[in-house]
């Protein structure tokens, strides 16, 4: 009985551990070495388009319910980019709000629909924004209150992540 | 007979074993099934507090300036200025937005939903690695209760009679809707 009581400590020792840990990585983590300022993917985005990019910030959103998505900005400018991942794929967690991170994936641009653009002016300025909360049938597979340039969304489709503690 | 004794004992010994485990998936099970209705991992509450007009200046400094205003002694983790005209704030398991310069805060304080987070941690596989092959296991184990289950009781009450009724129902319930709506 006390070689199991030994064991069952040793295994919450580790886990202890493991969940005390400075950074945690999510999908495949961070691969490349440089990263590229937001201001920069966002001031010329059509460069990167189709690119795997990495990009290093504080992250400003969470998607609260699946945690599907997070949105990664540079605390000077504000300007962000959102990560976009599968459900389930990698899930972000809320209280990682407010934290560093790293991610990186593939670049990519969503062109909005006139329907798309008409949903989002009409829920602007309530219940997105300040809390982020992606309401139903408001273009939520487009990125919902991702940020829009000229009626694009500009996104990573996350491949992985790091997350500091 | 001999079978039929393996049949029991392994039910009853895989019953035990997954028991835990069963009502942990099934009260995560209930939880997401109802996402769109609430927010299993997460209880979020919000409110709105004015704190007076601020002046602009460093992001750190506005900060401290209202979180003195507002009374909370606490160092944010981060300071972010998301635009010319908005703040954020975070604190630990709290999100303070600030209108400026208006001094419209947006307090956002959220902390783990208890047990609902961790069983939906298990449940949806969110740590993926060694949890993967365990949840495999897992459903192995089901499908040996299942078609251990079947053959315990002989007789009317077993497959001879109401067993299999109930076995076609409950056959018949998903195929039913798969018919309907697919």
């Amino acid at each position: 009985m006390s070689k199991i009581s030994a064991a069952v400590v040793m295994v919450m020792i580790v886990a202890v551990t493991l969940a005390s840990a400075e950074t945690s990585s999510f999908g495949d983590g961070v691969s490349l070495a440089d990263s590229v300022a937001i201001s920069t993917l966002l001031s010329d985005p059509d460069a990167y388009v189709g690119q795997k990019v990495r990009i290093d910030g504080v992250i400003t959103g969470v998607c609260k319910k699946r945690g599907c998505w997070m949105q990664v900005t540079d605390p000077e400018t504000g300007q962000g980019v959102r990560i976009k991942v599968d459900d389930g794929v990698m899930v972000f967690p809320y209280e990682s709000m407010g934290h560093k991170a790293s991610a990186e994936g593939i670049f990519e641009a969503i062109e909005l629909t006139p329907e798309q653009v008409a949903a989002r002016a009409k829920n602007a300025g309530h219940s997105h924004g300040a809390d982020g909360t992606c309401e139903k049938g408001t273009g939520a597979k487009a990125g919902c209150d991702a940020p829009v340039h000229e009626d694009t969304i500009y996104l990573i489709r996350g491949t992985g992540a790091v997350i500091q503690s | 007979m001999r079978l039929r004794k393996l049949v029991i004992a392994t039910h009853r010994d895989v019953g035990y074993l997954l028991a835990g485990m069963t009502v942990l998936y099934a009260i995560s099970g209930v939880a997401v099934n109802h996402i769109d209705d609430w927010n299993p991992n997460y209880v979020l509450k919000s409110d709105t507090v004015i704190v007076g007009e601020l002046d602009d200046g460093p992001r750190f400094e506005l900060a401290e300036d209202v979180l003195a205003r507002m009374g909370v002694d606490e160092e944010p983790r981060e300071v972010v200025r998301m635009s010319p005209g908005q703040l954020k704030i975070f604190l630990d398991g709290r999100t303070l937005t600030v209108e400026l310069p208006s001094g419209n805060v947006h307090d956002e304080v959220f902390r783990r939903r208890y047990v609902f987070f961790e069983t939906n941690y298990l449940h949806l596989n969110r740590g993926k690695g060694i949890w993967t092959w365990i949840a495999d296991l897992y459903a192995v184990g089901l499908a040996l209760l299942a078609c251990t289950g079947i053959f315990i009781i002989t007789g009317k009450k077993g497959l001879g009679g109401r067993g299999l009724v109930l076995l076609l129902i409950g056959l018949t319930i998903p195929l039913a809707y798969l018919v309907w709506k697919l």
